[in-house]
């Protein structure tokens, strides 16, 4: 008999990692959010289950291996992508929006003398 | 500085500063499309105030000049991916046309093919089976002859089309150096022109020149960038071999080494690294050194260990015409793994030279038939049946190119993400354009009404004491 939340057809881990990857590459939260929460049953359903049971998901993990390498590529490169944009976000500060750094980059200040 | 004249001076300097933010903005308009163009905001400098008995009085503005809105930390990144994604992009199309010749035909369709080796395979095997049951008909040995014929046909025309795929990704990659010499070659030349026009701030067109010339060479092969002295930009392999440094760059040249290109930078053969490196290069030589031996590898014990084990067998039982172990080799007698699959062809030409039955027994007998028919579920090669071997072939193959289409997918979507950060921040935006275009029409509008009062004051103090009509 099923458990509580758990579905009848079993994605492939192959398949939860390509998808992962996809979702990070598309920066997709929602999907990634999903595929986490797939990844904890995964995990909760695995635990009690003996060393036998184990080994027979053995197959499928090496199947895996090779996205595994790719998501975690992915994962890297999403990372290095958000240094750079956030890095960037910092230095342009309040210059995203009508802000008053944009203002004064197209008007020179007044001098302190008061007289220009 | 409290006369007349020098405020005429002071207003002249905010109409000339007006004008050339103006131009700057026009620049900007008309550049709008222009691929590689950097987005160029003006710059303002104020003049330095002078001191008169004490007090200071502002000299006016000056407009020095305009910088380029870019990030090089960004577009460094970006030429990253680009490289990765080029990699992909190449190493892909070239498995696509690898893994087609490993598609099915259709059934309809009567011409040999590569997709259909495992299909021939298991004819092959059955129509020994056939042969069991009635080892003397001649109908029955015809059809042994031509299942090897296909099977043998297919097996080395998939190996023929791997090679001659090797063979075009070989020219392929070695178009790449000429393209890649002259992009280093201009970067070497703007660098000095960079570095003597302008080596302390950005220089505008040629850095933009730079940079779209620095983004062209990441699609072709993986560099590194060291921003120099003096605004010098040095480029590397990622390996380390450095390809432009200051003003002199180093030419990629090719030679043929156990007949492949291979790539040199000085005398250095730097094929692997490039390999690793990333760009259509990258993606090419990893497709052609790595991809296409490793299917050919697999071809070549697939027929490696079927003609071994099938002749094997045959010379093993008695023919029609009574040859007791000496009915002679079905498949031509492969000497190493290595080229088995291409020189994969049938020997033999006469039927009645398959050996049906067992040693030593009668033509009627059918044992050895038998035992050729069971090689199929044997694991004769590499631990494996035949058509398990072959399935594995296929779906591992299956399995890189699926990957490969991942990370390509992933890696176009990066360099989608990092283009539209730096099209957002280096690119002519109009609407901001006509914002700045108003701005400045203002502040020029400003400023001639101030000329206008100035000119109106000096007339009168130069009326002064003159008696003048008033209307």
């Amino acid at each position: 008999m099923l458990e509580i939340g758990e579905s009848r057809v079993h994605p492939k881990l192959k398949e939860l990692v390509v998808e992962a990857s996809r979702s990070l590459a598309l920066l997709d939260a929602d999907r990634l959010e999903e595929l986490a929460l797939s990844c904890e049953a995964l995990n909760r359903r695995l635990a009690p289950r003996d060393a036998e049971a184990r080994a027979e998901l053995a197959p499928e993990a090496r199947e895996a291996a090779g996205d595994m390498a790719v998501f975690a590529r992915v994962l890297e490169a999403t990372r290095a992508n958000l240094r750079v944009i956030r890095r960037l976000r910092q230095l342009r500060g309040g210059c995203l929006e009508y802000g008053e750094r944009q203002v004064m980059e197209w008007n020179p200040t007044e001098g302190g003398s008061g007289n220009n | 500085m409290g006369t007349i004249s020098s405020a005429f001076s002071l207003i002249s300097q905010a109409l000339d500063a007006d004008q050339s933010g103006l131009n700057v903005v026009a620049n900007n308009v008309a550049n709008a499309n222009t691929t590689g163009y950097t987005e160029e905001k003006p710059n303002w400098q104020e003049n330095d105030p002078i001191e008169i008995n004490g007090v200071s009085y502002g000299t006016g503005v000056t407009q020095t000049g305009a910088t380029s809105v870019r990030d090089r930390v960004l577009q460094e990144r970006l030429n990253q991916e680009q490289q990765s994604a080029s990699a992909s992009s190449s190493r892909l199309t070239a498995l696509d046309s690898v893994q087609s010749l490993f598609t099915s035909a259709s059934s309809s369709s009567s011409s040999s093919s590569a997709g259909n080796i495992g299909t021939d395979i298991t004819n092959f095997f059955d129509s020994f089976s056939s042969l069991e049951t009635d080892p003397t008909n001649n109908a029955d040995r015809q059809t042994v002859l031509s299942s090897a014929k296909t099977l043998a046909g297919d097996i080395s025309g998939a190996a023929a089309s791997l090679n001659s795929q090797k063979s075009d990704l070989d020219q392929e990659a070695a178009a790449v150096p000429s393209q890649v010499n002259a992009l280093t070659s201009s970067i070497a030349q703007l660098n000095v022109e960079i570095q003597s026009s302008s080596p302390d701030a950005d220089a505008g067109t040629l850095e933009d020149q730079r940079q779209e010339d620095i983004s062209q060479l990441s699609k072709l092969i993986g560099v590194n960038q060291v921003t120099t002295a003096n605004n010098g930009i040095s480029i590397t392999t990622t390996s380390g071999q450095a390809l432009v440094s200051g003003g002199t760059s180093v030419s990629l040249t090719t030679g043929t080494v156990n007949g492949v290109t291979d790539f040199f930078v000085g005398t250095t053969d730097v094929t692997s690294q490039l390999t690793t490196g990333g760009g259509s290069l990258g993606g090419y030589l990893t497709a052609r050194d790595q991809d296409i031996p490793s299917v050919q590898s697999s071809l070549d014990q697939l027929a490696y260990s079927v003609s071994t084990q099938v002749n094997k067998v045959n010379n093993a039982g008695t023919d029609l015409d009574g040859d007791n172990s000496n009915a002679g080799n079905i498949f031509s007698e492969p000497t190493q793994i290595a080229g088995s699959a291409e020189q994969m062809s049938v020997v033999m030409t006469d039927p009645n030279h398959i050996a049906a039955a067992g040693s030593g027994k009668g033509t009627g007998d059918s044992s050895n038939a038998t035992a050729m028919a069971a090689l199929q579920n044997q694991t004769v090669v590499d631990g494996q049946t035949p058509i398990n071997y072959y399935s594995n072939l296929v779906t591992t193959l299956g399995s890189t190119v699926s990957s490969v289409e991942t990370e390509n997918t992933a890696q176009n979507a990066s360099v989608t993400q990092l283009q539209t950060q730096n099209d957002a921040l280096s690119s002519v935006n109009l609407d901001d354009e006509a914002s700045a275009m108003t701005t400045l029409e203002r502040s020029y509008e400003a400023a001639s009404k101030v000329f206008t009062m100035l000119d109106a004051i000096m007339a009168s103090a130069l009326n002064l004491g003159e008696q003048t009509t008033v209307s």
